[in-house]
């Protein structure tokens, strides 16, 4: 879907994107991340030719984007970022319709669209609808942008860093809520972020950028298991990366058939992380957990060997 | 403030200017104790309505003259294509206010003789500057990212000049306006010398003659009007903050 291909940016005389190659399949999230400055949003903004590259080549669709006039080019593809960019002097409404408004989509379309997308996200119509920028939280603002690079539905997202500036507890909420849209959108995401945390939670495809290139990419537990270099092992959290690779795996994956013996007291939900259930044992100094389904009716065990991935169990 | 009142001040303002414009006449008393000398002591080689006519004529179109070329160069020399403008118009504009009206006329008479077209010229020149200056800062102030959003959505050149830079510079504009008029109306006085009648008149020739009461006469009219001007600008709607 989108293929950069020896692609390089050069300002003056500094190299921003040093021959980066990478392709993000159709339905795919895919996360830049890396350390602020190591040209993550250069590599993002280059897709939607807000900065010409310098060598190579960029495709959408097979084709090039320099293929395209540039306004069509963005129309196509939806942009939030980490300000928002909200209008100040225009509704929330407004704000959201804006790109159907650009493709002279008909008023009711444009007007219809826009209730769906606030219903997509959560803003209720009547209380936000006539809403300035200026009235809303800092997650009220970035889910009226989410909804605005949503608008005209496009089939590639790029959002740079959108939850950066939240706190901890709204970004997480919109982390999950953007993986939620994403289950059910299948939309092609570009997303920059420098929060390790987070490019974990939400990536397909993980790349890691250091100093204009592209140190390593794959899936998140691939990186996990098997960093390329020191640089990035630290990236993923050093030590800390057998809590992050547990907070990938569901506790579905490692626990055992309900036994003849009697059911542990503390249970966890079967859906829940190793991450979260091995703080629950810390927590209750219990040595086996009950799994449960979404009915609170058992379905397994977990024991503490079995979390911590010893494979015969006693 | 409710819709109707703010116009309260601007309204009053100009219903003085006007009572005083029609009924001069009616203070000769006022003055003639001001200036007990003299034979006459109301200006009387034209009528104060017809001066008042022409002085805004003059104002306005050095105004829309100034707006016109003021916003226009500060918008081209904010465009990519025109950004290596960008100091050389602002140090234009300056010149333009540095650069003594006085002398401006003394230097446009010659090229285009006595009357009317050298004042606006002044005035032109004399008025750049503020309009040049605010909506060079309107323009810069813009959220950098409301304008990497409105290129991004796809908006084209000049739908984000319109729908985006205009409408959030337009107060600091507007003020830049607002400023340019108001002093002007006060410059345009000047024009009375090389024979561009305006409320300046009564002034130039009150200080010839020696006559102070046909320099108050002017001087209040030219007073009024600018107040008035000035009133009428701050309760646009676009004036205050947004
Ligand atoms: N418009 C620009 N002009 C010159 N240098 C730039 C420009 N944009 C980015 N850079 C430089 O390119 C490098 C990468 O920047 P960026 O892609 O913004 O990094 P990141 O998003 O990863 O923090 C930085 O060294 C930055 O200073
Ligand atoms: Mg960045």
């Amino acid at each position: 879907m989108i293929d950069l291909i020896h692609v390089t940016k050069r300002f003056g005389d500094a190299v921003a994107v040093d021959d980066i190659s990478l392709s993000v399949a159709r339905g795919e999230l895919c996360v830049l991340v890396g350390t602020s400055g190591c040209g993550k949003s250069t590599t993002l903004r280059m897709i939607n030719r807000l900065i010409e590259h310098s060598e190579g080549e960029i495709h959408i669709d097979d084709q090039q984007i320099r293929a395209f006039r540039e306004e069509t080019l963005r129309r196509r593809m939806g942009y939030a970022i980490q300000s928002t960019g909200l209008f100040p002097h225009w509704t929330v409404a407004r704000n959201i319709g804006l790109v159907p408004r650009l493709l002279k989509w008909p008023k009711a379309k444009v007007q219809a669209r826009v209730e769906e997308l606030m219903a997509l996200l959560g803003l209720a119509m009547e209380a936000f609808a006539g809403k300035y920028p200026h009235q809303l939280s800092g997650g009220q603002a970035q889910r009226v942008g989410v909804a605005r690079a949503l608008a005209a539905d496009p089939d590639i997202l790029l959002m740079d860093e959108p939850f950066g500036a939240l706190d901890p507890i709204t970004r997480q909420s919109l982390q999950d809520e953007l993986r939620e849209l994403q289950s059910r959108l299948h939309k092609t995401i570009v997303f920059v972020t420098h929060d390790m945390d987070e490019a974990l939670r939400l990536a397909d495809h993980l790349v890691v950028m250091h100093q204009g290139r592209i140190v390593q990419q794959g899936r998140p537990l691939a990186l996990l298991r098997e960093p390329a270099d020191g640089f990035v092992e630290s990236l993923l959290g050093g030590e800390d990366r057998g809590l992050k690779e547990a907070a990938l795996l569901p506790v579905s994956q490692r626990m055992l058939p309900l036994g003849p013996r009697l059911l542990a007291r503390e249970r966890i939900g079967q859906h829940a992380s190793l991450r979260e259930a091995l703080s629950v044992m810390l927590w209750r100094h219990a040595e086996r957990l009950t799994v449960v389904d979404d009915d609170d009716l058992p379905v397994g065990e977990l024991s503490l060997r079995r979390l911590v991935g010893v494979r015969s169990d006693e | 403030m409710s819709k109707g009142r703010r116009w309260v001040v601007p309204l009053g303002w100009l219903a003085l200017l006007l009572v005083a414009t029609f009924g001069m006449g009616q203070l000769e008393g006022v003055f003639r104790w001001i200036e007990a000398d003299s034979r006459q002591v109301i200006y009387a080689r034209a009528d104060f309505v017809t001066l008042l006519g022409r002085h805004l004529l003059v104002v306005s179109v050095a105004a829309v003259l100034a707006i016109l070329l003021g916003v226009g160069a500060a918008i081209a020399a904010t465009r990519d294509w025109g950004r290596d403008f960008l100091p050389l118009v602002s140090q234009l504009a300056s010149i333009g206010q540095t650069f003594p009206p006085v002398a401006v006329l003394a230097l446009a008479v010659p090229v285009l003789g006595f009357g009317t077209l050298p004042i606006i010229v002044a005035l032109l020149l004399y008025g750049l500057l503020p309009i040049v200056r605010n909506t060079l800062a309107g323009l810069e102030g813009i959220d950098p990212g409301v304008m990497e959003a409105a290129r991004g959505m796809g908006m084209s050149g000049g739908q984000i000049l319109r729908q985006v830079e205009l409408p959030l510079a337009a107060p600091v504009i507007l003020a830049g306006i607002r400023t340019s008029v108001t002093i002007n109306i006060a410059t345009a006085a000047i024009g009375a010398t090389v024979g561009a009648s305006n409320l300046g008149d009564p002034i130039i020739s009150g200080i010839v003659n020696g006559n102070t009461a046909y320099v108050v006469q002017g001087a209040l009219l030219i007073g009024l009007l600018a107040v008035s001007v000035d009133s009428l600008f701050s309760r646009l709607p676009l004036a205050g903050s947004r």
